[in-house]
């Protein structure tokens, strides 16, 4: 270790440092970290990704079109919003009908009505997953991390007893798709070190950080002191690298403390005022928003809340649309605007990004990018003779809505347009996955070429390290 | 500054700014001459790497190395004429004036790169060679290399390690079990001389167990995995892998049946690689995939770079890997640079020039022949780089360090080329048979070595084997066979779960944490740190302490036997299925519906229609409860039918259930009937001597999990935990007991 790494580095950076770099020259498996010229000012050092999983109807939530209420022998083509729209906050954007709440916070943040995903030919959604939160499409020659691991790994833990990436609210066991979920899922080349920590539903989370079922706290901390005990009294306590031996019984030691920390208090959503509850209670979605907003609030680095990507359920609505995504606007609603709200009284939301993201947008008509064939997966007749085909079943990759509060982003501020008629394609500034990516990055001070070594070559947070930040969405 | 560039320029009319300097002539040299052995991957001087353009832009730990257009402005300039801090290069002379002048033209230029930087050590030679064995006394000739070596670099030798921590070793590493209680009692009171080298020659004769233990090893190098869906083409080699590890395939046999493989041979999954549906970047379609994967896996040489572009950090082109990749391809490949096609079409060749094999490569020529020419390449005899790999990887999971790190690239110099390259060549010698490479390092003292400790040499020392973290299979396999708590395979489809052993199932939660790895990409190492994360799995997840509790009250005889359901419908879907069933002499009936992966379980309408009991009087209608009393009525036929509502049958619901009948409450993690158990997978009891001697039990379990006696300092606490409080063995204290071995760093590493 030279003095140089040394300067600028707390002890227990150090410290952390070394056991890296040990682990590094032991095992070759934790990649070495590029160097990096400079890095930008950060305005925020967490993250909320709220995940809205399996395609958001961008024209029925936040960038609606014209209203075209249901009738019998409808044109499917005339179509483009199933909801009438409504003012926010903020002069000149309107919302969809059923996001009222969510309207009245409109001011807090900025909203992106011109999100453009990947081409990924025939849709398929955990496909699609993985390129949003990677930044790379599957497949790839490298396991490459989730960006709440990238976060974690480069920003280091804020609170030594938090684990610094969580992700509520995804089985990850879900049929035909479960082995895409889990290989987006990881930390990938980064190591197991910088989670994520799953928490399927909110509810069970406090489980998460007690004792297993059917121990007593006393006999938990019973069984920890022996296996001290025996783990100091074996005669091949002194054999071979000290080292190996030491990280592991740090690594039993962290997860001990951890368990017993402050911080695990913040798993507990029953410690939470009923009130408080209440509100966030819209169901599993809402109250992942609290425990995200408890788990920040404590020091977590990124936590993600997905609405569950399950096929065909949620936000991915293959029939009876409309009535789907006011279900969804139920849930997502309140408990986001609660979250702003909360996250502003006690001050955290100007160190925190709060960021409403989807895998791609929907539409009636046309499926993937407009002008460029792709099999359909929906049947759409041309008009409407029941209320299961009044929706936006298709998934359309062209453009979708994304919100951001907090953390140094423009407060009251549009980015982006689409046209006013079908096919609704950008027609202003167009923002990318990696542009996206770049900027919550660069808010975080995370230059968009911060990267690691995996197998000698370098991997970037962005694609190639060739993300740009939109800087009009800094403010 | 200026004064220096000016007094320059003056001396070198000849180099007009105007005159493009060309980097791949002029530029590159120096930098492979002068710069990139201090500034290369790995751990860069300053931090900087000068791999690429960008590197130099973003620079290192004092700022950016060049800005383009500027030179004068450029640290890198000011750096080799000693105008800021320490000159550059350090050592030797320092650059000549027409080297500065050319760099700074380039960069005035706008430092244009136009080429690739060839680094890395220069390509080792593929040939085998056969050096002698140097003369000694040691048996076994690793031995004899490693003596010289030893005498050499002025290392001690070391005694082997005792009988029961070789007994360790050598069971967990050919069956990855540990060895039962006799059966390490009658290995350690064999006085025979050479009883090491028999045991090892037992061990490997159980090619079972040892099949079921190396097949992870191939899994993660091959890329298999069982039952993984990518909505497209993934193709799974299990059932051919197992089969050719326990009929010891000769390796080059092995690889060509991987890489030419005859029709539903079972091995085209290597081939076919993994695809998902839609469009997928060109570098990766299937024959690209194919040749970046067999060229690391078999020859330690990394194509990845240049599957997209010439690569930046080896010697490797674009045109190499679409080279290989066409004789994989049934197509002809165009290349595509950086997801831009480039108009020129592969040209099907082997990566190394120096072996040919002849091949039809008339446009017509069928894919089948670039194959079976491929196939022969990789595994000719003349081809020494292809056993060198794969003993490289062996000597590297026994040892903990290959003798060549990292163990993907063959090209970075051995720290004993003769050991490497005579390894290989008897490897090839003994007809490329992997049990022999098994016996000959196994055998060998340099292998029984104790482990190394840490050292602070900056190079790479020998000094015996490294610590070695249990794979997340040893240590679950390692739990079942101690505790006779064997893992189930509970198939949806099937009428009977199975018994059986970590590597068949599903990675989950824990063996993940433990550093198994979704195999998405080819893994030829595992990330084996401890973390944070895993302790916690490891300390309050669910998964081990629902096992260990089960375990614990199975080994003291207070688990009752779990009922066997009296009907199962199997996975349902939809529709109905009748079920008639024997209910003579039943006393309660629990009728169950388990939830198997519906979309929306909640909306799943699933129920026991036209329930009836057939007794003495005819059929007597029910309602469906779940426990029906039934004693003594008589009854002797139940009859209804497990029915799934058609309303269930919307996309977003997609039913998936299972309907069982017990005649008492059922255990909820044995609703399916196991199959009678396997050889050495039926559970155990404790002898009634360790059930009721805590220090007795407390050896058992030493002798067990650690393959040695305990002290009686270790006993003493051991039995504390054991009693919990009370006089003899609680379920709860051999839990805790059992959880605090597993985890020690002496259980967790092969020492």
């Amino acid at each position: 270790m030279t003095k140089e790494l040394f300067q600028g580095l707390s002890r227990r950076d150090y410290m952390r440092q070394s056991a890296a770099a040990a682990i590094a020259a032991l095992t070759g498996a934790a990649p070495n970290l590029l160097a990096q010229a400079s890095k930008p000012k950060a305005t925020a050092d967490s993250v909320i990704l709220l995940w809205m999983a399996g395609g958001m109807a961008q024209t029925e939530t936040f960038d609606p079109k014209t209203y075209t209420p249901y009738e019998n022998n409808l044109e499917s083509n005339r179509v483009l919003s199933t909801f009438p729209s409504i003012a926010t906050s903020v002069d000149g954007i309107r919302f969809s009908q059923g996001l009222e709440e969510l309207a009245q916070v409109m001011d807090r943040g900025a909203l992106i009505r011109s999100h453009r995903v990947g081409d990924l030919g025939f849709i398929l959604h955990s496909r699609h997953q993985y390129h949003w939160h990677t930044g790379y499409e599957p497949p790839q020659a490298v396991a490459v991390p989730h960006m709440g691991a990238w976060v974690a790994k480069l920003l280091g833990q804020k609170n030594p007893d938090m684990p610094p990436f969580l992700v509520i609210g995804q089985n990850m066991e879900i049929g035909a798709e479960s082995d895409p979920l889990k290989s987006f899922h990881t930390s990938g080349f980064l190591g197991t070190e910088w989670g994520p920590f799953l928490i399927t539903d909110p509810r069970d989370a406090i489980a998460s950080v007690q004792p297993p079922a059917k121990m007593s706290g006393g006999r938990f901390q019973r069984r920890y002191e022996a296996y001290r005990e025996l783990a100091a009294a074996s005669p091949m306590a002194r054999e071979g690298s000290s080292f190996q031996r030491e990280s592991l019984l740090r690594s039993m030691e962290n997860a001990n403390r951890l368990l017993q920390s402050p911080a695990s208090k913040a798993f507990d959503l029953t410690l939470e005022p009923k009130g408080s509850y209440d509100a966030y209670n819209t169901g599993r979605f809402g109250l992942g928003c609290l425990l995200a907003r408890r788990l920040v609030e404590s020091g977590a680095r990124f936590v993600e809340i997905t609405s569950e990507y399950i096929p065909f359920r949620h936000w991915d609505s293959h029939e009876n649309g409309h009535e789907r995504a006011a279900g969804m606007k139920a849930q997502i609603d309140r408990p986001v605007a609660r979250l702003i709200r909360d996250l502003e009284r006690s001050g955290h939301l100007d160190r925190t990004i709060v960021i409403l993201a989807s895998e791609f947008g929907r539409d009636m008509m046309t499926e993937g990018k407009p002008g460029r064939e792709v099999q359909n997966q929906v049947k759409q007749p041309d008009r409407i003779t029941s209320p299961q085909h009044y929706g936006m079943h298709r998934h359309f990759t062209e453009a979708g809505s994304v919100l951001l509060f907090g953390g140094g982003v423009k407060r009251g501020y549009l980015h982006g347009q689409t046209a006013d008629e079908r096919p609704c394609s950008i027609v202003k500034d167009p923002v990318t996955i990696e542009d996206l990516h770049a900027t919550v990055y660069s808010a975080l001070g995370i230059p968009p070429d911060a990267g690691v070594e995996v197998e000698k070559r370098p991997v970037y947070v962005t694609k190639d390290g060739k993300g740009n930040p939109v800087r009009a969405l800094l403010a | 500054m200026s004064i220096i560039r000016i007094s320059i320029a003056l001396l070198l009319p000849c180099l007009a700014s105007a005159q493009k300097v060309d980097f791949l002539k002029e530029v590159q040299p120096i930098f492979t001459a002068r710069c990139i052995a201090c500034h290369s991957s790995g751990k860069p001087q300053a931090g900087l790497r000068i791999h690429t353009r960008n590197d130099l832009l973003r620079g290192g730990q004092n700022g950016p190395a060049i800005v383009a257009g500027h030179a004068a402005d450029s640290l890198l300039i000011q750096k080799v004429t000693g105008q800021r801090g320490l000159r550059m290069p350090p050592s030797g002379p320092p650059l000549t004036p027409q080297e500065i002048t050319l760099l700074r033209a380039w960069i005035d230029q706008g430092a244009v790169w136009d080429g690739a930087l060839e680094t890395g050590p220069p390509l080792a030679a593929l040939a085998p060679r056969r050096p002698p064995v140097p003369a000694g006394t040691a048996v076994n000739p690793i031995d004899r290399f490693i003596d010289s070596y030893l005498a050499a670099n002025k290392l001690p030798t070391a005694q082997p390690v005792a009988d029961s921590l070789f007994a360790r070793r050598a069971w967990l590493d050919i069956t990855g079990l540990p060895p039962t209680l006799q059966e390490l009692e009658s290995f350690r009171r064999n006085t025979a001389a050479n009883k090491r080298t028999v045991l090892v020659d037992q061990l490997l004769a159980r090619r079972r167990p040892y099949a079921e233990h190396w097949i992870s090893f191939w899994n993660d190098l091959l890329r298999n995995d069982e039952g993984v869906i990518y909505h497209g083409e993934r193709k799974s080699i299990t059932a051919w892998l197992l089969a050719a590890l326990e009929n010891n395939t000769p390796y080059d046999e092995l690889v060509r049946a991987l890489l030419n493989p005859a029709p539903k041979s079972g091995a085209e999954g290597f081939l076919t690689g993994m695809t998902w549906r839609g469009v997928v970047s060109a570098s990766q379609n299937p024959p690209m995939q194919a040749a970046q994967n067999s060229a690391q896996v078999f020859l330690g040489v990394n194509l990845k770079c240049a599957a997209c572009h010439d690569s930046f950090v080896n010697r490797w082109k674009l045109r190499d890997t679409y080279g290989l990749a066409a004789m994989f391809s049934e197509e002809p490949l165009e290349l595509v640079r950086c997801d831009v096609k480039t108009g020129q079409m592969a040209e099907a060749r082997f990566p190394f020039p120096d072996l040919n094999i002849a091949f039809d490569s008339t446009p017509g020529a069928t894919m089948e022949s670039r194959r079976r020419a491929a196939a022969s390449w990789f595994t000719h005899p003349d081809n020494g780089r292809f056993a060198r790999t794969i003993v490289n990887r062996y000597w590297k999971a026994l040892l903990g360090r290959g003798l060549v790190e990292p163990a993907d690239d063959m090209d970075v110099p051995p720290w004993n080329r003769d050991l490497l390259d005579w390894l290989a060549s008897d490897f090839a010698d003994h007809h490329y048979d992997l049990q022999h490479l098994l016996r000959q390092i196994i055998t060998s003292r340099a292998y029984q070595m104790p482990a190394a400790p840490d050292s602070a040499e900056k190079a790479y020392l020998f000094r015996g084997p490294t610590l070695r973290r249990l794979t997340a299979e040893q240590f679950e396999d390692t739990i079942s066979a101690v505790t006779g708590d064997w893992r189930i395979n509970s198939p949806r489809t099937e009428t009977y779960a199975t018994y059986t052993r970590e590597w068949r199932l599903k990675s989950d939660p824990l063996s993940r944490a433990l550093g198994r790895p979704i195999r998405d990409q080819v893994y030829t190492e595992r990330a084996t740190e401890a973390t944070t994360f895993q302790a916690l799995e490891l300390t309050n997840g669910p998964q081990l302490s629902q096992r260990l509790e089960r375990a614990s009250r199975a080994m003291l005889g207070q688990l009752p036997p779990s009922p066997e359901n009296l009907y199962d419908s199997k996975l349902m879907r939809s529709g109905k299925s009748e079920v008639d069933i024997d209910i003579t002499g039943v006393r309660e009936l629990h009728l169950l519906i388990q939830d198997v992966d519906s979309y929306d379980p909640a909306r799943v309408i699933a129920f026991w229609a036209n329930a009836q009991l057939i007794g003495p009087n005819g059929a007597t209608p029910v309602t469906a409860a779940p426990v029906l009393n039934i004693a003594d009525k008589g009854y002797t036929r139940f009859r209804a039918q497990a029915t799934i509502d058609d309303k269930s049958r919307a996309s977003d619901i997609s039913p998936a259930v299972r309907f069982f009948i017990f005649k008492e409450k059922p255990d909820p993690d044995r609703l399916i009937r196991i199959a009678k158990p396997a050889n050495g997978q039926q559970s155990h009891p404790l002898d009634d001597a360790a059930r009721k001697s805590p220090a007795t039990l407390a050896q058992t379990l030493y002798l067990q999990l650690l393959q040695r006696e305990a002290t009686p300092k270790e006993t003493t606490i051991a039995a504390r935990i054991l009693t919990a409080g009370a006089s003899t063995t609680q379920p709860a204290g051999l839990e805790d007991l059992l959880w605090s071995i597993l985890l020690t760093p002496e259980f967790q590493f092969i020492h």
